[in-house]
Order: C-alpha cells, then sequence, then structure tokens
C-alpha cells in the first residue's frame, strides 16, 4: 500500500540531527584532542585526518585517572556525586511517579504540570534560587533557627558535598519523574489485578510485580539524567564554589576555556564519553534482555 | 597552502625553542620554498632572543615592565584629517564593563552614529573570536599581553596619533608609552587596578592591613573562623600569583617548575583552613555579606558600592589592601582597532573618546568602579564627592604605581602558559 521507502524517510530528520548536532561535534572534539594549537592565538587547531593524529596529550590524560594520578580524585567524587544523586532522585521521585501513575486521578494532569514547572526556569536560574535558599542568612537557616533545630546556622555553601548532591537532585529530578511516570503508565493493570487475585499483597504485589516491570524505566530515567550530571559542572560552581567540590566538567572548563591546551579538555571529554559509554551499554544490554523476556 | 603554512610555523618554532640552527631552519625554509624571503622572518625571531628575552606569539619578544617592547607595524597607520564614516560602529568588550549612557551614547549622540556593542566572557574568546572571524567589529578592549598575538596574528591596526589627542592631554605619562607597546602604536590605555584584599570588619576582627603578612590570612590556623566566607580569583595567574607573593616572591611571571609546585602546594594548603571559594564575584558576595575576606580586584571594591552596596548598609565596613608597587600586582587594559575595520577614522575617535577625561570620570564613578588611566583622576576629589568611601581611598592608583618598577601578569611562552595551567588545574581539582 505504501512504497517501501516511505517509512526510513521519517528517520531522516533524526538521522541530520545526529549527524549534524553530535557526530560532527565529537569528530571534532576528537580532532582537537589529537590537534595542535595556533603557534600565535594557541587556539585549538583540529586535526582532521586520523593518519596524523598523535596519541600522546590522550595517553598521558588517561594516566591521570589511575589511582593516585591528577584526575582520580576528582574522577571519583564525580562519581560519587552522581551515584548518589541518582539514588536520592530515585527515592523522591519514585514515589511520585508512582503515585501520580496509580493514585492520582483528577489531579493527575495537575500534578503533571506541576513537575513541568521547572522547566519553564532554566537550570541557572533554579541553581541560583537555591543558593538564596541556602544563603548563610537564607530561609532554610532562617527556619532552622526558628525551630531551634540547629544553634549556629549550617554553612551550606562553603565547600558542602551535601549541597552539591542535592543541588544535584534538585536540577535533575524532573527529568527522572516524567519517564519514569510514562513507565508506570505502560504497566498493565490487569497484571497487577492477576497478583492481587492470586493473593499478593499490595507490597508483594508492589515488589514482585510493579518494581520490576518499571526496572527499564528506572534504567532509561537513570541514564537521562546521569549522563548530563556526569558532565555538570556549574552546579558545583554556583552551589559551592570550592575546590573541595569540584566535579571532572570543572577540569574540562578548564582546559578548554583557554591557554593552550585545549588537547587535554578534549581528551577529558573523550575519556568521559568512553567510561559513559559503558554505563550506556549495560542499558542497552538490560533493555535488549527485558524485551526478549516480554517477547518469550 | 594551510600545510605550507603549517610547516613554515612549525619551523619558526623549531627555530625559536632552539631545536634549530639558523642554518638548519633557513634549509627548512627552502624545502617548503620560502627560501628568499625566510631570512627576515629568522633575524626578527632572533631578536628576542639577542635582547636576552623570550619569543612570544610571532617571534615578538614578551614584554616585562623592565624590558618594554616595540611592536612591528602592520602596514601604515590612516593619514591625518580624514572625515569620520557613517555607523554602525562596532564594539567588543566584556560584559557590563563599560557603561552605555555616559560612554556609548554620549559618543553615538557626537559623532551621529549607532554604536553596536558585542560582548565576551574572556579574552581567550576574545582572541578566538576575532582570530577566526566569527565576529567582526571596528574596536575591541585586549589586555596588554595579548596584544602581541593581535600584531603578530594582523588582527589590528597602528594607530595614528593626531586623532587621539587626549592620549597625551589626559593619560598618565607612563602609559603614553607602556612597556608593552612603546610609542602606544596599537592601543590607548583604559582602567588599571590592583590585586589585593577585601574585607568585612563588620565580620572579621583581624585588621588585615595591619598583619605582618596580610596574605597570611588565607593561611593562618586563626582564620579558621572565617573558614567558607573566603575567596580566592578564579584566575590562574592570580591565585597562584597569591601563592607566590604570601611566600614573598616578586617574579610573577615565572616559569621555573619548582616555584609553581610550591606555589600549588600553598595554594592547596588553604582550603582546609578557609576553605575559600573560588569566584570572581568579589564585588557582590562582599557587598551581601556572603564572603568576608576576598582576594580581590580593586575596581571591584568601588563596584561593590556602587552598584550592589545594599540600601542603608554601612560603606565604611569595606576595606581594601594591597601590598604596595613593586611587592603587589598592578595592571591594565587598553583599547585597540581591528585591522580590517571599514572604520578607522570613526575608531580612532572611539579610542580619543575613552581617553576623555569627563568619558572615563563617568565611566568609573557610575559603572565598573575601575579607575582610569587618567592624570585627573583622583581618590581625594571622589572621596569628596561622596563616591568613594573614605577608606577605600587605598584603590585609586597613582602614577607611581604603574610602569617601570611594578609588578604585573605578563604575557609567558606557551609552556610556561601549560605549567600555570597544570598548578591551577590541580589546584581546583581539590584533590
Amino acid at each position: 500500500m505504501y512504497p517501501k521507502w516511505l517509512w526510513p524517510v521519517f528517520a531522516v530528520p533524526g538521522v541530520v540531527w545526529l549527524i549534524l548536532l553530535f557526530l560532527v561535534p565529537f569528530y571534532a572534539v576528537i580532532g582537537v584532542a589529537f590537534g595542535g594549537v595556533d603557534p600565535i592565538f594557541l587556539n585549538a587547531v583540529p586535526n582532521w585526518n586520523p593518519l596524523s593524529w598523535n596519541y600522546d596529550v590522550l595517553l598521558t590524560t588517561l594516566a591521570g585517572f589511575l589511582p593516585g594520578n591528577q584526575y582520580w580524585g576528582i574522577f571519583l567524587r564525580t562519581v560519587v556525586y552522581v551515584a548518589l544523586a541518582l539514588t536520592g532522585s530515585l527515592l523522591f521521585g519514585y514515589p511520585v511517579a508512582y503515585y501520580i501513575s496509580r493514585h492520582a486521578r483528577r489531579t493527575k494532569m495537575l500534578l503533571i504540570a506541576l513537575i513541568v514547572l521547572p522547566f519553564w526556569v532554566s537550570y541557572m536560574m533554579r541553581m541560583l534560587a537555591w543558593v538564596n535558599l541556602f544563603s548563610p542568612s537564607g530561609f532554610v537557616n532562617k527556619f532552622l533557627l526558628w525551630t531551634n533545630l540547629v544553634q549556629t546556622p549550617p554553612d551550606w555553601l562553603g565547600g558542602n558535598h551535601a549541597s552539591v548532591i542535592l543541588g544535584l537532585i534538585y536540577g535533575y529530578i524532573p527529568y527522572l519523574i516524567l519517564p519514569l511516570l510514562a513507565a508506570l503508565d505502560r504497566i498493565d493493570r490487569s497484571v497487577l489485578e492477576a497478583a492481587r487475585d492470586l493473593g499478593a499483597s499490595p507490597a508483594s504485589a508492589f515488589f514482585h510485580v510493579t518494581l520490576p516491570l518499571s526496572k527499564p524505566g528506572i534504567l532509561g530515567a537513570s541514564v537521562i539524567i546521569a549522563l548530563p550530571m556526569f558532565g555538570d559542572y556549574y552546579t558545583p560552581t554556583i552551589v559551592s564554589g570550592s575546590p573541595r567540590t569540584t566535579m571532572i566538567g570543572n577540569q574540562i572548563d578548564i582546559f578548554f576555556h583557554g591557554g593552550p591546551q585545549p588537547s587535554v579538555g578534549a581528551s577529558l571529554t573523550m575519556i568521559l564519553s568512553a567510561f559513559l559509554a559503558v554505563l550506556m551499554a549495560y542499558y542497552m544490554i538490560t533493555i535488549a534482555k527485558a524485551q526478549k523476556e516480554v517477547a518469550g | 597552502m594551510k600545510d605550507r603554512d603549517s610547516k613554515i610555523q612549525t619551523i619558526m618554532t623549531g627555530y625559536r625553542r632552539g631545536f634549530l640552527s639558523r642554518r638548519e631552519a633557513l634549509r627548512a625554509l627552502g624545502a617548503v620554498g620560502l627560501a628568499a624571503g625566510a631570512a627576515p622572518l629568522l633575524d626578527f625571531a632572533a631578536l628576542a632572543d639577542e635582547a636576552g628575552k623570550q619569543a612570544g606569539p610571532g617571534g615578538i619578544p614578551l614584554s616585562r615592565p623592565d624590558k618594554p617592547v616595540t611592536l612591528p607595524l602592520n602596514g601604515d597607520p590612516i593619514k591625518s584629517g580624514l572625515e569620520p564614516e557613517k555607523g554602525p560602529f562596532h564594539i567588543f568588550n566584556y560584559q557590563d564593563y563599560i557603561d552605555q549612557v555616559s560612554v556609548i551614547d554620549t559618543f553615538s549622540k557626537k559623532y551621529g552614529v549607532e554604536v553596536v556593542l558585542t560582548t565576551f566572557d574572556s579574552m581567550d574568546q576574545a582572541i578566538t573570536r576575532l582570530a577566526s572571524g566569527t565576529v567582526e567589529v571596528d574596536s575591541t578592549n585586549i589586555t596588554p599581553d595579548r596584544l602581541a598575538q593581535g600584531v603578530a596574528g594582523k588582527l589590528l591596526q597602528p594607530l595614528n596619533h593626531s586623532y587621539i589627542p587626549n592620549l597625551e592631554k589626559n593619560i598618565f605619562k607612563s602609559l603614553q608609552n607602556p612597556f608593552y607597546d612603546q610609542g602606544s602604536q596599537y592601543s590607548v590605555p583604559y582602567n588599571l587596578y590592583s590585586t589585593g584584599i577585601g574585607w568585612r570588619t563588620d565580620k572579621v576582627k583581624t585588621d588585615i592591613g595591619s598583619l605582618a603578612n596580610p596574605w597570611s590570612v588565607f593561611w593562618d590556623e586563626s582564620s579558621k573562623e572565617y573558614s567558607g566566607y573566603t575567596g580566592i580569583l578564579d584566575d590562574a595567574r592570580e591565585s597562584l600569583g597569591m601563592a607566590m607573593q604570601y611566600r614573598g616572591l616578586t617574579d610573577m611571571n615565572t616559569e621555573d617548575a619548582a616555584v609553581l609546585d610550591k606555589a600549588l602546594a600553598d595554594l592547596k594548603a588553604t582550603v582546609p583552613i578557609s576553605n575559600p571559594k573560588i569566584n570572581i564575584t568579589e564585588y557582590q558576595t562582599l557587598a551581601d555579606g556572603s564572603c568576608w575576606i576576598h582576594q580581590s580586584w580593586s575596581g571591584d571594591m568601588l563596584g561593590a558600592i556602587i552598584s550592589y552596596w545594599p540600601e542603608g548598609q554601612d560603606k565604611s565596613i569595606l576595606k581594601y589592601w594591597w601590598p604596595g608597587k613593586g611587592k603587589g600586582v598592578t595592571q591594565n587594559d587598553c583599547w585597540a582597532l581591528l585591522a580590517k575595520s571599514k572604520k578607522p577614522v570613526l575608531g580612532h575617535l572611539w579610542l580619543n573618546h575613552i581617553c576623555d577625561a569627563e568619558v572615563a570620570y563617568n565611566n568609573t564613578t557610575t559603572y565598573t568602579g575601575y579607575q582610569p588611566a587618567q592624570k585627573s583622576f583622583n581618590a581625594d576629589e571622589l572621596v569628596k564627592a561622596g563616591i568613594l568611601p573614605e577608606q577605600l581611598k587605598n584603590i585609586i592608583l597613582t602614577e607611581e604605581d604603574v610602569g617601570a618598577g611594578s609588578l604585573q601578569y605578563c604575557a609567558l611562552t606557551p609552556k610556561g602558559q601549560g605549567m600555570w595551567q597544570d598548578a591551577y588545574a590541580k589546584f581546583n581539582s581539590g584533590s
């Protein structure tokens, strides 16, 4: 009925988008990592020819990730921050998504709108609002002092690990809830009813049916927020500003921002991308397995 | 062609760094078809070495306050007596670093042209955009350490001083003939500043300025009570330079690895003691009280008072200290004209406008807070006019504070820049 070429044509915008906005820029990053600098202006001169790539900077930078070397500490800190922020986001976000999916009826659209609301404000502005809330004389400290929960106001913004992790959760959680909500909505309610009919308690039905079936949604939502968190540099900059709490993105920023070593910045980007590709591969394999189980 | 240029640059770099002798370099240049015109190139590059100076971009010697440099001319300046072109006139500057009303609008009105301001975040970004041609402007703000790049890369055009009488009339004599651009062939000075410490006396009981070594406030165990309320400038040169000054060193342009390692170790030592934040927003954080002690640029003190000081807050609580000439760093920035500008006459008039005493005064006192390099700019008058709090008189530099004998962060070799950047990245990583 339809010509064979019709459906593949629908993929063209996506493919063009991928090529122009991901593959070409990423190849440029690779070109910078293996290239040089202009002898006068010291800005990056990408090397587009793979046959003449110089791998020295990449290898030296990679060696910096070994335990005890230059990037080991900050990389480890980044991994811990992202892991804790991801866990926190799931602990806060899953119940919200679950409630909206299962129990919110008339208020469902309103709640979804409230979750989408932060998207209307830029990430930067939300982080600056966070600074106002947690500043020494901010609302949080005023509340803590008023309730006598603390005697001296905590210094939330003075290089505090918890503040950066909470900042990451605050900034990224809407991006987690929405795909999670979509995944929970897709779970066939008749499966849950069957579990209950067969004698499962509500808790048992949740842990043995809902949670396993929402695993692809959890993984997908986690990937969506974990990837940008790994490259984040403005959250620690805004809510802390201390060298104690910098992330690997801050190092990339330093080397890309200026100076004669853009190839170091590009190499750091490549190494981070390779690490994230491993996480992404795990996600893809898990999803493929889950789909196979459903089909089987 | 590009391949040939790249080979020439490689040979020149090898020659400048001493990997190739003059004869070897000439032979290599001959192999890429540049034998005939190569000798002057090499002689020019050799100038730096012969004068005992390190070579900078394009072989131009690296300038120092005690080693002034005359930049080579990129062609001739425009002729005298020409009529200004029509607008629009495009300028390129840091964000929030020029007053629309007292500077831009007055120029627009005077010459009947529209002035379009494009901004940049850092000098690295500015140079990259100018060099790549992604921004086309007539005049740009530029720091002295980047002038040689602009000249070597043929970005800038030489000036005809007959259009800029305000340079001689109003500007500090030492900056009419600055060490980085002898004869002011390409630039006119804009603002100047020192680097020191700004603090709030309502929060900090220590009189930092009267300490034997005021920099020690970032390292002293007794400063732990200010932990989390201190700040260091987010700048490789300034932060590491501060650690060097703490140790009494004055070579702010060193490329000695041992000195940099020591400065890095010292800078890291501040983290468990004073727990500094790394930023350049002291004009705001000192004013709103979220920071109590901050390594500061002098201009940001007046900027804090003019633009960020909360209504009703006592202005006398903000104090500033810097080490003084020869011990502390002073710097200035400049304006220059782009070689590709199609409005060079208007460009010269813009530079003259920047050097106008009234324009410069209004720019500083109503907007930037950074003092111009104007002879008439006077701390006592600012205090009398109620613009500058009495205790901040030391933010205003005198003609004696700049020029020969002063400390300045000057251009480094690419290797040196890499060393400073690596050290700063290690500090920033917090590990």
